[in-house]
């Protein structure tokens, strides 16, 4: 988005070139993509996203331009970085090209600066002590002259002067031998005679030089004074005569002649106009032998007095061997060296270039400038111009740029007396410093190169870091948004859940006014057929309607973990007969058998939620029966103890096998359970609902459980449903900590196995099992259910009962007769060929028990009903009742003449299909407990069949009170007193003792608590019942509650005022209280006051353990209390709070019915924690509140009230 | 002629009482009330009617001062008012002020002043509302009373 942006501010760019334009953009575009690297990845998400709602894409912006800032961000940082690097870098090669150059350049130079003062102090020193040898020559010349001299003082005589000259030539002769050096040696005598010894190098000759003597007194004709006695006298002396003499160079003997030569041949003489102090001179000339400059010095020879001078002695020293030196250093070191007097003329250099130039007077000295060397003429000159002409003694010019390359120059200054010296080094800097300069460009560039690589390798790792960063951030960015997403779904599927169980009450109450009203529509008479027709058709969908909305509202409540489960004890084994009893009308209908098939060992009392458990296998049952056509319908239970050795045992064989996967998970969870809780009494329960139906595909059973889904689709068709059922049952098992999948099955059907895991009250004594086996009991099962049959008849077997199976009329007659007729038996044997072989053995081990029981179960169906034969299949029957006890199991729809036929013949025993464990068990005590009075009254008298009819009937309730956790007693005579009623109005075929008995008792456990429901058939009875006891109550009986002391506690005062009167109106005494204080007071006050009422309390609850007829108890005031939750001062659960401290030890329990506008299970299990006993929403349903205020208060003083 | 004119108001009386059904300000629960009230409590309708209104005003009125302040909101006390004011309409029957009510609760649940502010207003305009449709009603019940009719039982459902 911001990038289009980007690139079309770019194109529109008037006056950038279109290539250059477009190449900009694409590096635009990289650059943006460096950058913001998500966007490239974000492409597919987005468009993903675009078709979803607009919620995603308001999250998805949300979230980006969060992203961005945050890759923003992560791109400073990502250059902050960057530019430290560089910087850090850099620094690093400055200071490595620092260090490594300077410090080189400075030893360097330290060292340079050595070798040229080196370079320059030798030829100096050679200078010097070529100086001083000239020095030293002179002198030693200058004393051995006046040794000789004053020797021949004052020569009188030519020959004196001749001998002295001679003694003169030989002592000079020896020092020049000896000073090999030398150039020449002079000696100027007063008088003008010259001696001299010269060495012509080029020729390797000495010569001898003399001036020719005649010319000379020996007093000397020259002038007396110093002044006269110059040079010119010599040069200009053109009479006298020249000679030279060669000689031989070692032993100084005459070779040849002396020669003849013109004064300008002769070497330089040094003359008085030398030493015109007196003091040694020293000086520079030339001489045309030579082409270096020569350096003379002269001393005078005084006479004896030492006053006057009577001879010039002259040294004179080549300096050849100076700038031999200096060619030699200069050949090892490189570079140029001169030496100048300090008149710039050049003395020695270390080149072969001339020193000397010649002029026509001769050669003359040449200055530095003019060298033909132009290493040293630019370098005299670079002097000359940067110094001008007063020269500092000591000049160290390090880049003196001559030409085009850099110089040292260094120069010294030897201050001689009348001779200083210059010299000057010339070195060109790349001797030096070449390779230094050299190594340190490449240094630098080296430097450079991996600096910039460095940087490049830092930036690439950088860059990897910070992706691997922003990769982490973007993921991380993911995250956030994924969970936000996910908090808001779930907020919203919150939401939705809360609301709907939020809406319970709202949508459950009118559903139920709709069918209320229609039930007493239906039973009214004034209904013409059609319209009967339709108001039941509205009944049914109605009802079907109410059971969707269940459906709905239960899931929801699951989901939204609303759902509390309860903790009570319940009689697992009644619930479950209830249950199968129930479906057993429909199923007979359809012509499905419904077999309850519970192992023995299955606990009689369990803790937990009794209604949930019950819906569970309501909704199992159901469905199965939808499904199935013909057949049966089998509830398997079983029970597995913690102990997996035991339960090993307990499995059957055919059980085990598909059993396996399941228990894997089992045994994980049950480690998981026993560390919990290991001394709850926890016991895993085990349960199968196998039916003979169409089955489910394999496919499909995981599936099957997910909310509105259904095996087949086509079946919502022929079957209808939501589908919500399974997955209801699913939420409802896994939160009783067990697990349900459907598991293979031999055979047609399906099988849904299923565990659940409950507590067990470890105070009651579990399941005792009666023993019959000591009473020689004989049961013969005439059943048309095989399935039923053949596992009553297993379980009669294994307590040691001996059965025999009997399918149809004709087996059970001749079973009949051959066990109870005995005259015939023999007979029986041979006609009775078409009885199987183990059957015929099984009745000869019958036969052979002492003194048999026989109770024989008759199944109404194998009587022919259709016909009038029944009537004598009845009487063939009753000739054995002498010898054997029958038992009737009749149907729902068995017609009123069949039944009354049977009491009539003294048939007593009388149980509704289907035939399970329990009924079994009462018919057989019934006859032992029969057949003991039998024994002790004698033979019991025919007709009086009612009183027995009654001693069954008294098994139910004895039986079931101890261990019920329903009031169903309490409601029994109520019930009992609608009989007549209820048989005639109602179209659920209840018939009597047990059914009756398990109906009233599930419409008891609804009526307590709103929230459980069941299935349709259940809710339907319920519905019924409680609609018509309302209806009873509220027509017939205006003052149903009359007698009852209430006391409301209530601090609205529209509802205090609406609901006192409602009370009053149905005669019950009402006191009303503004909040729970003045409640809690007044039942204080007035319960020590009222202690002497003679009027009994009965405590109808269980959980109080209280005995009714054992407490020694006080009345209270009140009968019930209606307690608001919510009031001023002291709310409802603290008032209870306190009634209930207040009623310890006093064995009173006053109801306590909560009124909250709440209608939640949470509120209905706080009010439940607090000890109240039941629980009503506002606004208050009159119905409702009589049941509920019904249920609660005694109901002895309701039939006493119905009864008058 | 007497036995026309109450006639008259009878129908004029189910009409109304018809139309305040229909419109949605009552619900079953007044008829339930309206089966209450019998020779023994000639006058508990209009008395809990009235109690009913009282009680309103008296809510509404403690409601808005808690309200009041923009900041520092007891929502716990106005929930309880709401809550109140909830239990006695449902229980009257008054159904559009127990709507407003259950609304009203959703906002205080999630503490919005705002949403607050706007249901007590709502609350305040329906409950007086209600308040002359039901004067009207006593009043065709009076004139009908005073005509020597009978008040007819009127069956919503």
């Amino acid at each position: 988005m911001q990038r289009d942006s980007f690139s079309v501010s770019i194109e529109n760019l008037p006056d950038s070139p279109m290539g250059s334009n477009k190449k900009m953009n694409k590096v635009f575009d990289k650059m943006t993509q460096w950058v913001t690297p998500w966007r490239s990845n974000s492409e597919s998400p987005r468009e993903r996203m675009i078709l979803r709602g607009d919620v995603e894409q308001d999250e998805f912006q949300y979230a980006s331009s969060h992203c961005l800032s945050s890759y923003y961000s992560v791109f400073v940082v990502r250059l902050a970085i960057m530019v430290m690097l560089a910087i850090l870098i850099g620094l690093l090669t400055i200071l490595t090209w620092h260090f490594t150059r300077i410090y080189t350049k400075q030893s360097l130079q330290t060292l340079a600066y050595g070798l040229r003062y080196e370079l320059l102090q030798r030829p100096i020193l050679r200078m010097w002590s070529v100086l001083n040898t000239t020095s030293e020559l002179t002198t030693a010349q200058v004393k051995l002259s006046e040794y000789v001299i004053r020797k021949y003082d004052k020569p009188t005589t030519q020959e004196e002067l001749v001998e002295m000259y001679q003694a003169m030539k030989d002592v000079t002769w020896t020092l020049f031998a000896s000073a090999k050096a030398l150039n020449a040696i002079t000696i100027n005598y007063r008088n003008g005679f010259v001696q001299a010894f010269h060495r012509d190098t080029t020729t390797s000759s000495t010569f001898y030089i003399f001036s020719d003597l005649k010319n000379y007194s020996i007093s000397g004709t020259g002038p007396k004074d110093v002044n006269g006695w110059n040079n010119q006298t010599i040069h200009g002396n053109m009479s006298a005569i020249w000679y030279q003499q060669q000689l031989d160079p070692v032993t100084g003997a005459m070779l040849g002649k002396p020669r003849r030569i013109p004064p300008d041949d002769l070497i330089s003489i040094a003359g008085i106009s030398q030493v015109p102090d007196g003091e040694a001179s020293w000086h520079v000339t030339v001489s045309k032998y030579m082409d270096s400059p020569l350096l003379s010095a002269a001393l005078p020879v005084f006479d004896a007095s030492n006053k006057s001078i009577v001879a010039v002695v002259g040294v004179t020293t080549a300096l050849y061997s100076v700038g031999q030196l200096m060619r030699d250093l200069v050949e090892v070191h490189g570079g140029h060296i001169y030496l100048t007097s300090q008149e710039g003329y050049l003395l020695a250099t270390s080149t072969n270039g001339p020193l000397l130039r010649n002029t026509s007077k001769g050669p003359k000295l040449m200055k530095a400038t003019d060298s033909e060397e132009w290493a040293i003429k630019t370098g005299a000159q670079w002097l000359q111009k940067t110094y001008g002409n007063n020269l500092p003694h000591v000049v160290h010019a390090e880049n003196a740029r001559l030409g085009d390359q850099q110089y040292y120059i260094d120069s010294f200054y030897l201050n001689l007396k009348r001779l200083p010296i210059i010299g000057v080094v010339i070195i060109p800097r790349k001797f030096i410093m070449g390779k230094v300069d050299e190594r340190a460009f490449k240094t630098l560039v080296i430097l450079i190169s991996a600096s910039v690589c460095i940087f490049f390798i830092g930036c690439v790792c950088i860059l990897i870091l910070t992706n691997g960063v922003s990769k982490e951030m973007k993921l991380r960015a993911e995250l956030i948004r994924q969970l936000d997403a996910r908090r808001r779904a779930e907020a919203s599927s919150n939401y939705k859940s809360q609301f709907l169980a939020n809406m319970s009450h709202e949508l459950r109450t009118p559903m139920a006014a709709v069918i209320g009203l229609l039930d007493i529509l239906i039973s009214d008479d004034c209904l013409s057929n059609e319209q009967y027709a339709t108001v039941t058709q509205i009944r049914k969908c109605s009802t079907a309607l109410l059971r969707l909305l269940n459906n709905i509202l239960d899931l929801s409540k699951v989901e939204s973990g609303k759902l509390v489960l309860e903790e009570a004890e319940f009689d697992l084994g009644r619930e479950l007969e209830g249950l199968v009893d129930m479906f057993s009308v429909q199923c007979i209908n359809h012509n499905v058998e419904t077999v309850l098939d519970l192992s023995d060992d299955m606990p009689a009392l369990v803790r937990g939620d009794s209604a949930r458990l019950v819906q569970i296998f309501a909704n199992l049952i159901s469905n199965s029966i939808k499904f199935t056509t013909t057949g049966h319908i089998i509830l398997r239970g079983w029970c597995e103890n913690m102990n997996p050795l035991h339960d090993e045992m307990s499995l059957n064989v055919d059980r085990k096998k598909p059993l396996a996967p399941m228990k894997t998970k089992l045994v994980q969870h049950r480690n998981h359970f026993q560390k919990s809780c290991k001394n709850a009494n926890k016991m895993v329960l085990w349960f199968e609902v196998d039916d003979t139906g169409c089955g489910i595909d394999p496919s499909k059973w995981d599936s099957v459980f997910e909310s509105f889904e259904q095996a087949d689709p086509s079946t919502t068709r022929t079957h209808g449903g939501t589908g919500l059922g399974l997955c209801i049952v699913r939420n409802l098992v896994n939160k009783m900590g067990g697990e349900i999948k459907v598991v293979q099955k031999n055979g047609l059907g399906t099988l849904m196995r299923l565990y659940l895991i409950l507590s067990i009250p470890d105070t009651v004594e579990q399941n005792l099992q009666p023993d019959f086996s000591k009473y020689g009991l004989v049961v013969l099962l005439s059943m048309y259910g095989s399935t039923a049959r053949r596992i009553t008849s297993k379980w009669l077997r294994k307590h040691g009962i001996a059965t025999v199976e009997a399918s149809d009329w004709n087996e059970l007659t001749q079973i009949i007769r051959d066990l109870l007729e005995t005259g015939s038996r023999d007979n029986s044997f041979d006609s009775q060929h078409n009885i199987a072989d183990s059957l015929r053995a099984e009745l000869s081990t019958i036969q052979e028990i002492e003194n048999p029981v026989f109770v024989i179960m008759v199944d109404i169906g194998v009587l022919d009903l259709t016909t009038d034969i029944w009537k004598e299949q009845l009487n063939y029957l009753d000739r054995f009742s002498g010898k054997a006890k029958f038992a009737w199991l009749l149907k729902h729809d068995t017609s009123n003449t069949v039944k009354t036929e049977l009491r009539r013949k003294g048939h007593v025993m009388m149980v509704n299909k289907p035939l399970y464990k329990a009924k079994m068990i009462q018919i057989l005590e019934a006859v032992i407990k029969n057949r003991k009075r039998g024994l002790c009254n004698g033979i019991r008298n025919r007709g009086n069949g009612s009183d027995e009819s009654h001693d069954c009937l008294e098994i139910d309730p004895t039986h079931y009170d101890t261990c019920s956790s329903d009031d169903s007693s309490e409601t029994s005579g109520e019930k009992e007193g609608d009989k007549p009623v209820k048989s005639s109005t109602l179209l659920s075929p209840v018939l009597k003792n047990y059914l009756i008995d398990t109906t009233n008792r599930n419409d008891d456990s609804t009526s307590a608590s709103m929230t459980r429901k069941n299935t349709e058939e259940e809710d339907w009875k319920d519905r019924n019942n409680r609609l018509y006891s309302g209806i009873a109550l509220d027509g017939k009986n205006p003052k149903s509650l009359e007698g009852i002391r209430i006391l409301l506690a209530e601090d609205t005062p529209v509802l205090q005022r609406v609901a006192t009167i409602m009370l009053e109106k149905m005669g019950a005494t009402v006191t009303a209280v503004g909040d729970g204080q003045q409640a809690v007071d007044l039942l204080n006050f007035r319960s020590i006051n009222a202690q002497d009422s003679t009027q009994e309390q009965k405590s109808s609850e269980e959980e109080t353990n209280v005995n009714p007829q054992s407490s020694s108890r006080y009345s209270s005031p009140y009968d019930l209390i209606l307690m608001d939750c919510q009031m001023p001062k002291m709310d409802g659960y603290e008032a209870t709070k306190a009634i209930r401290r207040a009623e310890i030890g006093t064995g009173l329990h006053v109801p306590i019915v909560a009124l909250t506008a709440h209608a939640m299970s949470s509120d209905e299990a706080k009010c439940l924690e607090v000890g109240m006993d039941a629980y009503l929403t506002k606004p208050i349903d009159r119905k409702l509140m009589v049941s509920t205020i019904l249920s609660l208060t005694k109901p002895s003083t309701l039939v006493t009230s119905y009864s008058a | 002629m007497n036995t026309t004119i109450v006639a008259q108001l009878q129908r004029q009386f189910q009409d109304y009482i018809i139309s305040l059904y229909q419109q949605g300000f009552l619900d079953n629960q007044f008829s339930e009330l309206r089966k209450l009230q019998d020779e023994g409590t000639p006058d508990f309708v209009s008395e809990v009617v009235s109690l009913f209104f009282d009680d309103c005003a008296k809510l509404i009125n403690n409601m808005s001062k808690s309200l009041e302040r923009p900041e520092n909101v007891d929502f716990k006390q106005v929930d309880s008012g709401v809550h109140q004011l909830k239990g006695s309409s449902s229980s009257v029957g008054a159904r559009m002020v127990k709507n407003v009510c259950i609304s009203f609760k959703e906002c205080c649940d999630v503490q919005n002043r705002e949403g607050c502010l706007r249901c007590l207003q709502q609350v305040d305009y329906e409950y007086k509302m209600l308040k002359t449709k039901l004067q009207d009603l006593f009043k065709l019940e009076q004139q009908i009373l005073q005509a020597g009719g009978t008040i007819p039982q009127v069956d919503i459902n």
